[in-house]
């Protein structure tokens, strides 16, 4: 518990289905071992089809989102038209590569879609990109989640059962681990909408 | 028989002196030597990191109050941030009339109330009556001085019943022993003593008793991360000890105390701002 990784704690996961994505995080805000609020928002919505979920220090997680929120102003007033989440997800690699020798001690998630294919990148905090995999996970209790993702996951799941495998495996996750918890958050993004749902965890 | 030398008593270099002719029957294994005493300090088993000292990392608490003594506890064990168990036992039955407090290094409780216990037995047969709260506490003080600095981590409270009537006492690895009224022990104990404080009367009746224990610790397992699992309720009178609740869910406690206060979940979410 010693690492600047581990102060504020938190955990966040990212899941492919069939034309849609899922992000789910935890909701707890705190200073080492104790917990200071459980309504903490650690996934943002960037725009309509791209959703940024950020684990790690929180100050990071609040800055590096407004420099992202920033970006995507600016984009979209120069070129005056929406992003693509493949160049968003590129944008975030590059812009933690700017702070090579002073990283943000963040561990993001980018989620979109499209043309309806869905898109899941993940990163380390200097910028490393990988794209490839059909779940990530970020955060404390990061490795607890992927056992129950290995568990529960197969590819091409509707949004429904999409929903469901992803809140169960944050939840399961975040009960082996003291630093996550508190609440859960789960985001599905369709092509025609994005439902969100927060769900009944242990508060302890 | 285990036969103690009062001058060899407390100290943890020697311990048994065994009779050659006797079969010793009741030998409890022996108990570790220490090799080296350090003259300079505490050893360091945590890099020297005080704030994320997890060694206590738990929430037990007792007090007295007219009825006799509640002790309440929860049931956690952490390594670092990983939960290795929600179901731990941090009540100790040393006997029908004394109870442990576990906190701080499983092990060392689990050992030493246990060769507590065994004393206890022995001084019953050998004196025809039970040894008192106070004797037995100050026994574990012995003990505990002998290892001092060596690396026990133990922050227990001894609570039993005996003919001057229901005691509370706190012992810990420093050789520390106090009487008291209210304890809290643990990582959580601050945030149980803010609620135990608030609401603790000596006159409470039984049920009043066991709801404040129970909240205090429901209290401190929310707010501290090394503090979860169930609540364990025990009461002390003058009969002995009963086991009022042997394990509530916290997260049941904590969706009933927020319908209690009317916060049933869709006022705040609503309002919060998620995406």
């Amino acid at each position: 518990m010693s690492g600047i990784f581990e102060y504020n704690g938190g955990s966040i996961v990212g899941m492919k289905g069939k034309n849609c994505i899922a992000m789910a995080c935890d909701r707890r805000f705190g200073q080492q071992m104790s917990t200071i609020t459980t309504n903490y928002q650690k996934v943002f919505k960037i725009q309509d089809n791209i959703l940024l979920a950020l684990s790690g220090l929180n100050t990071d997680i609040h800055t590096f989102y407004a420099l992202m929120e920033k970006e995507i102003n600016l984009y979209n007033l120069k070129e005056n038209r929406k992003m693509k989440p493949t160049t968003f997800a590129n944008l975030v690699a590059s812009a933690l590569y700017e702070r090579r020798f002073g990283p943000f001690f963040v561990t993001p998630i980018v989620a979109g879609l499209e043309n309806g294919k869905p898109i899941l990148a993940t990163y380390d905090s200097i910028g490393c990109k990988s794209d490839l995999d059909d779940f990530q996970v970020g955060g404390t209790g990061g490795n607890y989640i992927y056992g129950a993702c290995e568990a529960f996951f197969k590819p091409d799941m509707s949004p429904e059962e999409l929903e469901e495998v992803i809140g169960q495996s944050l939840v399961s996750g975040c009960d082996r681990d003291a630093l996550s918890g508190w609440g859960g958050v789960v985001y599905v993004l369709t092509e025609q909408k994005l439902t969100v749902k927060i769900l009944k965890t242990k508060q302890t | 028989m285990i036969d103690f030398d009062p001058s060899t008593f407390g100290l943890a270099h020697t311990y048994q002196k065994e009779d050659k002719d006797e079969i010793n029957t009741l030998k409890m294994p022996s108990a570790p030597q220490v090799i080296y005493r350090t003259l300079n300090g505490p050893t360091q088993t945590n890099g020297g990191n005080k704030l994320n000292n997890f060694k206590h990392g738990t929430t037990t608490l007792g007090f007295v109050f007219k009825e006799g003594i509640l002790l309440a506890v929860d049931s956690r064990a952490s390594m670092g941030s990983f939960l290795s168990s929600e179901q731990v036992r941090k009540v100790i039955e040393i006997n029908e009339y004394l109870l442990g407090t576990m906190a701080g290094g499983a092990a060392d409780c689990q050992y030493w109330l246990a060769y507590l216990a065994n004393h206890c037995r022995t001084y019953e047969l050998k004196n025809g009556s039970k040894l008192s709260v106070a004797a037995a506490s100050k026994f574990l003080q012995g003990i505990l001085i002998g290892y001092k600095n060596s690396g026990l981590s133990m922050g227990c409270m001894i609570a039993g019943s005996d003919l001057s009537g229901q005691h509370l006492y706190y012992i810990d690895n420093d050789g520390m022993r106090l009487k008291g009224d209210i304890f809290s022990v643990g990582s959580g104990s601050t945030y149980a003593y803010g609620v135990l404080d608030n609401h603790y009367r000596y006159e409470m009746s039984l049920n009043e008793a066991v709801e404040l224990g129970i909240r205090a610790i429901y209290h401190a397992t929310h707010r501290d991360t090394a503090s979860g699992g169930v609540v364990r309720v025990y009461h002390i009178h003058q009969n002995g000890w009963t086991k009022v609740h042997d394990g509530i869910d916290v997260v049941d406690l904590h969706y009933q105390f927020a319908q209690q206060k009317g916060l049933v979940g869709d006022g705040d979410e609503a309002k919060q701002r998620l995406f």
